[in-house]
């Protein structure tokens, strides 16, 4: 019997043995550690390369449909209820930009305060990581003073304990904020970069480019048009094609200042399957542009489609338009990327016939921009690079700030005619001699339609102040031949409104005043 | 040695045979079965049989061992008999009863926990396809919510004692997240999951629910433990146990659609009402054409999905068992196998498991050991694209399928049939291994020391592989295309070792009873993840991962994951005379889930009871009241389910892309919390066990409160920090309850008998502190929204409070309303801050996820071989919350259940159940307490009759005991979700899940 007492005591003692390590110091393999980096030029890359991430892509589209020209097309999406003006503090989608927003804020300044740990022989480089990351975090100040106001203003990682007694920046002190940042970026920046591997990196231009938006939104003119002159020079020029500017073959176009890029398979983005009509392979219609879109474009005579004596034929209400109009919207007759042809009219007995599912278009326009025959065949699988600033903003934001300082020189009717006269757009040039009035409402056309669904009609809404008279009523559609009746289609049980007196900015999201009741709120809300 | 042993035992017993019969009776003269008789040094042995008898071939010198549970052991010499009558005295101490507990046995008697133990026969009695369902309703404070579950995938949970924590990180349309709540389970020893064991291999299964019993699983322990036995050999002759059965499964309820008459009038209503042109379809003309047709391929009826996909298929299951053994080598082996179809084609489930338990004792040796080893295969199969949503939603007016096989679409494109039969499907197949060995040594009198240890090994195998296909529907031409094939092939590994070390003392002295245990034990549990996708397959048959295109599409993705878990324990009892019993608990349990400095925590308990019944004072009332115990408990337990690494400070990799090729990065994406410690429970347990009736009506009584604090929280932080909230101890939850289980067995001696056993809890869940932080809601306006607020329970139902419909323009004109134009019909909620305006301010609690009742009851009858045994179970105050089509009545593009049919406001029919229907509009359907059923309900849950074969039957096939049975499950049901045609236990939302089934079973049961 001891033999066996014998085995079983050896047996513990092996098993003791054997458990010597310490059980619970167990070390993650599927994370970094922070400790082992921060060490080299190539992790101050990888970290800025992660920036990148928190830009917006193509939630800018769903802010087109917070305006008058768009429209959010299925009833129980949440930021219907923003469109509708029945929406509150604890609305998903107020939270949600400002989450995104200060995700991106926090990146950059993790970045920028880690950065100068790093050995490296080239300050050049790590210059260059520097302005990128401040360019960066400015964009998501802009956003922030557009969309909410005054919010606070966080330049360094910040404590739980700090988080909880922020309060809130002034807005002209966040546009303060954004000027210094820019121009100090644009000091880091190069020109442009040799290099093709960093296409789509910010360069100085961005900075310029973003400053001068800033400060149109500031409506500190002077210096917006002062930035929009930094951009030139820097090689920018207006693509040849309007129609083309959102195709595969524009990418990286001399028009393009800054972008999300993407790539198909490794990095995409669902643009096709998001917004493309639903006989596209179920596409979502999710946004879909509206009859005033449609009918803020001129006859090709450069007139307004109501103006006395227009050219403009309700038969054929397409034909003989500014062509940005059939560059930009889906419209009753166009062949669409599977080859068949786009017939929205309730009754065409098509997949994308008004009312046929609540997924089809309820206005009977689909967004045109960025749907590529390409992205057919996988539709949630794009690459298609999501244009954030374009050198026609810069042109156009020259423009309106030169006319709001009533600045009415040639460079202002330069700029507009730029835009009007690029080579597939060919819309006459803007007659000399308008008063400032005439040439405000030329430079609001013209943003409107050369920038529409890119993210800006909010903003310019806002800041014209023209949101409570555009915001409010039905929403209305196409117009179809209903058994020999022209028809305006207007979707079903939808009925916007505007209170001035606080919609002009979103609510301080509920949940973060919950967290840190030193937030303020905007007023009457 | 033994072998000598042996040889020589076996060449006694060659010399002298003698043949010796006889029966064993109760002192009160009962025959009593199952009684255990062995031949004393001889690994020889029987089990009487129902009546008591027993038949040995022995030499005339043996000596009988005879034993049974509850009884008096003896031993009786043979002295040449070949007749032997014996009577057993009751056992008076064990009161029958032993009780598995932490590390150990007790005798009920002598416990001052509250566990409540289930036997392995009641277990199985019924056929379920899990242990989950098959806890339901026999033990009081154990709620099991059973949500039915597709093949193989259960969706039954249990809850010991309520909710006690909660996630706030995860949320889906079922609520937060309360995964964490999950009972620890321990299979002889080793920490598995309650789908690792074969229900047909448990002797026993307790459940350990109050602080005093489950401190010493310290911090894994605070959701209760349930501690299973796995059934062992016995010496005496081969046993070989048969049972199986064959069932047929049909779904309870199938949802009925409205008519179609009275669908396309109601749709005209909704357009009209939403003020705009009725579409073609619900023209007069057209409705006519619809409703009279009979070419239903050219005019589909709306919804016929249930009727078409829902089918009645079998199940069945078959277990051998083989049993046998002597005083030195007892060992028990049993293989099962079980199959599962679905009631919707493509879902089945196949099991095949062995297991081989052995015991070795050496002949007058100190040291015994023991082995046990469980293998497991399970395959799975399901559709990869699921249908029950598009049952209800998206699916209107499509012909399931043509004559020449092809398939209708709705105007969305989808078909529930299609995507269930060509979508592709996803299997699964687990791997499942255990070992265990143990070794026991009696170092001292009273003094033993053992050690297990046990591996777990489990390999997992994912494949699901979505179809490529093209189809259009011949009528409409609407096309449905899935353009590339794919698959997503998922590898798990899971390998865990348990190491358990035990040293126990037992010492009576006097009127003093001690028993000391203390115990060291480890876990190590590694495991790895693996993911891999390819598409574009040559075809839906070519489904090898290599085959899939190998390009820019192909990604896959993985991690490994590591923890430990120390724990040092120790328990004291002391009795004094068997009346005044003590007992200690504490465990000491370090994890590597938390910083170094938080690693280590302390679970101690306490527990004392007074055998009232055992006092001097009490011997006159003893006749009547055969035995009182009091019993109190107070203790803490933890939890330590937090992710991995939560502690730590780390970066990320992430993905960019620069002019169409990849760049890597590193981000931070989680705020590390370093202070990050245990949550911990405590809990106060009072209860009563009384028994009456010469011990034949058992009554126990318990009352708790538990106060769970520091849970682990993934609380929100201002979203300017920019990271995502790390977990952090936040945030208390208070349970109190009651629990009452009554067990009534009538006489045993006439050809009628019967047990009743019912059991009642009741449980108040209340959120006690969120540090501040909250109210969380979870859900939105067209799902059922959540909260978890202080003062509530978790997960409670939110949203209006409503009063009834507006009936006129007068009325609407004084009153706040929800959308803009209200009209006469529209549902009037309550502005209940009175401050003008319907918003989110005026929400309130609506409902109870969770039973705050619910009940059981047990009953069987014997007469002659008839046996009946009915199982009734229920639950009140709970409700249940409907949604998407469900609740929509049309209004949107689902279903419409036959509810609404001239049940909705029109002006002609103001005093509707329901509101006006409003095409599109969606102002009606707003969360509310309109939307909330009463989800109380009391079932049938099984009735079952068995017939055992009288004996000179089954003599002739050498069988010793046989019985058939019939039973059914799930029969019938009273609950306000009936009219709805939707299970009461079934969770709030859009019923898009597996139907509940009911089974009609076959079963037979023999015994060699």
């Amino acid at each position: 019997m001891n033999s066996i007492h014998k085995s079983i005591y050896l047996f513990l003692i092996v098993l003791l043995a054997s458990c010597n390590k310490d059980l619970l110091d167990t070390a993650p393999t599927d994370r970094l550690a922070v400790d082992v980096f921060w060490n080299t030029e190539a992790d101050a890359k990888l970290a800025v390369n992660a920036l990148y991430l928190d830009l917006d892509s193509t939630n800018i589209l769903s802010l087109d449909a917070l305006t008058d020209i768009g429209h959010t097309n299925q009833n129980f999406d949440v930021q219907a209820y923003i469109e509708l003006g029945t929406y509150d503090q604890s609305s998903a989608k107020v939270y949600g930009e400002w989450k995104n927003a200060y995700k991106g804020i926090h990146a950059a300044n993790y970045f920028l305060e880690n950065v100068d740990k790093v050995t490296s022989s080239t300050p050049a480089l790590i210059n260059q990581f520097k302005g990128e990351a401040k360019t960066l975090r400015a964009y998501q100040y802009i956003k922030l003073a557009g969309l909410y106001g005054d919010v606070p203003l966080v330049t360094t990682s910040i404590t739980l304990e700090q988080a909880r007694a922020l309060q809130r920046t002034p807005v002209a002190r966040i546009y303060d904020f954004i000027d210094k940042e820019l121009t100090e970026a644009a000091a880091l920046l190069p020109a442009a970069y040799a290099n093709a591997a960093d296409k789509g990196r910010i360069a100085r231009g961005a900075a310029w480019a973003l400053k001068a938006r800033a400060d149109l939104f500031a409506g500190r003119y002077q210096l917006a048009a002062d930035a929009a002159t930094e951009v030139n020079g820097l090689g920018y020029t207006l693509y040849d094609s309007y129609q083309k500017l959102f195709s595969y073959a524009a990418e990286n176009n001399k028009e393009a200042i800054l972008d999300k890029q993407f790539i198909k398979d490794n990095y995409p983005n669902n643009v096709f399957s998001m917004m493309a009509p639903y006989s596209q392979k179920n596409g979502n219609s999710s946004y879909v542009p509206t009859k005033v879109l449609a009918d803020t474009y001129q006859t090709a005579d450069g007139k307004d489609i109501h103006a006395p004596g227009s050219t403009f034929d309700e038969d054929h209400p397409y034909d003989n338009r500014d062509p940005r109009l059939r560059y930009s919207l889906f419209v009753d007759g166009d062949v669409l990327p599977s080859g068949t042809v786009f017939h929205p009219a309730p009754n065409s007995g098509t997949a994308d016939a008004i009312g046929s599912t609540y997924i089809a278009s309820t206005t009977g326009y689909n967004l045109k921009k960025y749907i590529n025959p390409e992205d057919y065949a996988n539709p949630a699988n794009s690459g298609i690079n999501m244009i954030l600033l374009r050198y026609a903003e810069v042109l156009l934001t020259y423009a309106e700030a030169k006319i709001e300082l009533n600045q009415l020189d040639q460079s202002v009717y330069n700029a507009i005619n730029t835009v009007r006269r690029r080579a597939d757009v060919n819309m006459p040039a803007l007659p000399a001699g308008l008063t400032q009035s005439q040439l405000r409402d030329a430079v609001r056309y013209e943003r409107t339609v050369e920038l529409a669904f890119e993210g800006l009609r909010l903003y310019d809404i806002r800041r014209w102040k023209t949101a409570e008279k555009v915001m409010t009523g039905p929403v209305y559609g196409i117009t179809w031949n209903n058994n020999g009746q022209r028809t305006v289609v207007q979707v079903v049980s939808f009925n916007r409104a505007f209170d001035k007196s606080r919609h002009y900015l979103w609510p301080v999201p509920q949940k973060e005043r919950d967290l840190d009741p030193a937030l303020s709120q905007n007023p009457n809300w | 040695m033994y072998g000598i042993a042996m040889l020589l035992t076996l060449a006694a017993s060659a010399q002298q045979v003698l043949k010796t019969a006889g029966q064993v009776r109760s002192g009160k003269g009962e025959k009593l079965p199952g009684i255990n008789i062995q031949v004393k040094h001889s690994g020889k042995g029987t089990v009487t049989d129902a009546e008591g008898r027993f038949a040995l071939t022995v030499a005339p010198g043996d000596t009988l061992l005879v034993s049974g549970i509850g009884y008096k052991k003896l031993e009786v010499p043979v002295n040449g008999k070949s007749q032997l009558d014996l009577r057993l005295a009751d056992d008076e101490t064990a009161l029958g009863e032993v009780v598995v507990v932490g590390y150990g046995t007790q005798k009920k008697s002598d416990l001052t926990n509250s566990v409540a133990q289930i036997k392995g026969a009641d277990i199985t009695r019924r056929p379920v396809s899990n242990i989950q369902q098959a806890l339901q309703g026999l033990a009081p404070g154990v709620t099991v919510l059973d949500r039915g579950g597709a093949p193989g995938v259960s969706n039954a949970t249990i809850r010991v004692r309520g909710i006690t924590t909660f996630n706030i990180n995860s949320s889906s349309t079922s609520g937060y997240d309360l995964g964490k709540n999950d009972a620890l389970v321990i299979i002889d020893g080793i920490e598995q999951r309650m789908q690792d064991i074969n229900p047909e291999d448990i002797e026993s299964l307790s459940v350990l629910k109050d602080a005093a019993s489950t401190a010493i699983y310290g911090s894994r322990a605070t959701n209760g433990v349930i501690l299973i036995t796995t059934k062992r050999g016995k010496s005496g002759k081969l046993t070989v146990n048969y049972n199986g059965y064959y069932a047929w499964q049909k779904s309870v309820n199938k949802p009925q659609m409205m008519d179609i008459e009275s669908y396309m009038r109601e749709q005209v209503v909704a357009y009209t009402n939403a003020g705009v042109a009725v579409p073609a379809r619900f023209s007069e003309e057209s409705i006519q054409q619809y409703v009279n047709a009979t070419d239903r391929y050219k005019y589909p009826m709306p919804n016929t999905w249930f009727n078409t996909m829902l089918k009645t298929s079998p199940q069945q299951s078959h277990v051998l068992s083989l049993s046998g053994g002597n005083e030195v080598v007892k060992t028990r082996m049993s293989v099962r196998y079980q199959d599962q179809q679905g009631i919707v084609e493509n879902y089945s489930d196949k099991l095949s498991e062995v297991r081989m338990n052995a015991d070795y004792s050496p002949l007058n040796s100190r040291v015994h050991f023991a082995g046990d080893i469980n293998y497991r295969n399970n395959s799975n199969t399901k559709p990869t694209v699921e249908p029950f949503n598009n049952m209800f939603h998206g699916s209107l007016w499509a012909v399931p399928k043509y004559p020449d096989g092809t398939y209708g679409l709705s105007t969305q494109g989808n078909n529930p049939l299609m995507f269930d039969e060509i979508g592709g499907l996803s299997k699964q197949g687990i791997d499942y291994f255990l070992g265990n060995v143990r070794g026991d040594v009696d170092l001292l009198p009273g003094l033993r020391f053992s050690s297990q240890f046990g591996t777990r090994v489990m390999y997992t195998q994912q494949k699901n592989f979505t179809n490529s296909y093209t189809n259009t529907d011949k009528n409409t031409n609407i096309t449905k295309t899935v353009a590339n094939n794919s698959l997503t092939e998922v590898r798990n590994t899971l390998r865990e070792y348990t190491w358990n070390n035990l040293l126990t003392y037992e010492h009576s002295f006097g009127k003093h009873d001690l028993k000391a245990l203390a115990g060291y034990s480890q876990i190590d549990n590694k495991q790895t993840f693996l993911s891999a996708y390819r598409e574009r397959f040559y075809n839906n048959d070519i489904t090898s991962i290599g085959q899939g295109a190998n390009d820019g599409t192909k990604s896959n993705s993985g991690s490994d994951a590591e923890y430990g878990l120390r724990s040092y324990f120790g328990r004291i009892n002391y009795a004094y005379a068997g009346k005044y019993l003590l007992e200690v608990n504490g465990r000491y349990d370090g994890s590597s889930r938390f910083a170094d400095g938080k690693r280590y925590s302390f679970f101690p308990s306490f527990s004392a009871g007074w055998r009232i019944a055992k006092e001097q004072f009490f011997a006159p009332l003893l006749p009547i009241v055969n035995d009182l115990k009091l019993r109190g408990s107070y203790g803490k337990t933890g939890n330590q389910s937090v992710d991995l690494y939560s502690y730590y400070d780390a970066l990320t990799a992430t993905s960019y892309t620069f002019n169409g090729v990849p760049v890597p990065g590193y981000r931070q994406t989680t705020l590390a919390n370093t202070d990050l410690g245990w949550e911990s429970t405590t809990q106060l347990d009072l209860g009563l066990d009384a028994a009456f009736l010469d011990r034949r009506l058992n009554i126990t009584a318990d009352y708790y409160r538990k106060l769970t604090s520091d849970i682990l929280l993934n609380l929100d932080i201002p979203a300017t920090v920019g990271l995502n909230a790390p977990p952090q101890n936040a945030g208390a939850v208070e349970n109190k309850g009651v629990e009452i289980a009554v067990n009534y067995n009538s006489k045993q001696n006439s050809h009628f008998r019967y047990t009743i056993g019912a059991n009642f809890s009741y449980n108040e869940n209340k959120v006690t502190d969120l540090k501040g932080t909250g109210p969380y809601i979870t859900g939105s306006d067209i799902d059922p929204r959540y909260i978890i607020k202080k003062g509530l329970p978790i997960n409670t139902l939110w949203g209006y409070q409503t009063d009834g419909l507006f009936q006129t323009a007068e009325e609407i004109s004084k009153y706040p309303t929800l959308a803009s134009n209200t009209q006469p019909g529209d549902v009037k909620y309550v502005d209940r801050n009175n401050d003008g305006k319907i918003d989110a301010n005026d929400m309130t609690n609506i409902g109870l996820s969770f039973p705050k009742y619910t009940f059981g009851l047990n009953a069987g009858l014997q007469y002659k071989e008839f046996e009946l045994n009915v199982l009734i179970q229920g639950a009140a105050k709970v409700d249940t919350r409907l949604s998407g089509a469900l609740a929509e009545m049309g209004n949107q593009e689902g279903f419409t259940h036959e509810i609404y049919a001239n049940n909705y406001w029109t002006p002609q029919h103001t005093d509707a159940r329901f509101p006006r229907p409003i095409k599109y509009d969606l102002r009606n359907v707003a969360t509310s307490d309109r939307l909330v059923i009463d989800g109380s309900y009391i079932r049938l849950k099984n009735i079952q009759l068995s017939y055992h074969l009288p004996e000179y039957i089954t003599k002739k096939a050498l069988i010793s005991r046989s019985t058939v049975y019939v039973s059914a499950t799930n029969l019938f049901t009273i609950s306000k979700l009936n009219e709805w045609n939707l299970d009461p236990e079934a969770e709030s939302g859009r019923a898009v899940y597996y139907p509940q089934t009911s089974l009609f079973t076959v079963g037979l049961n023999l015994q060699f």
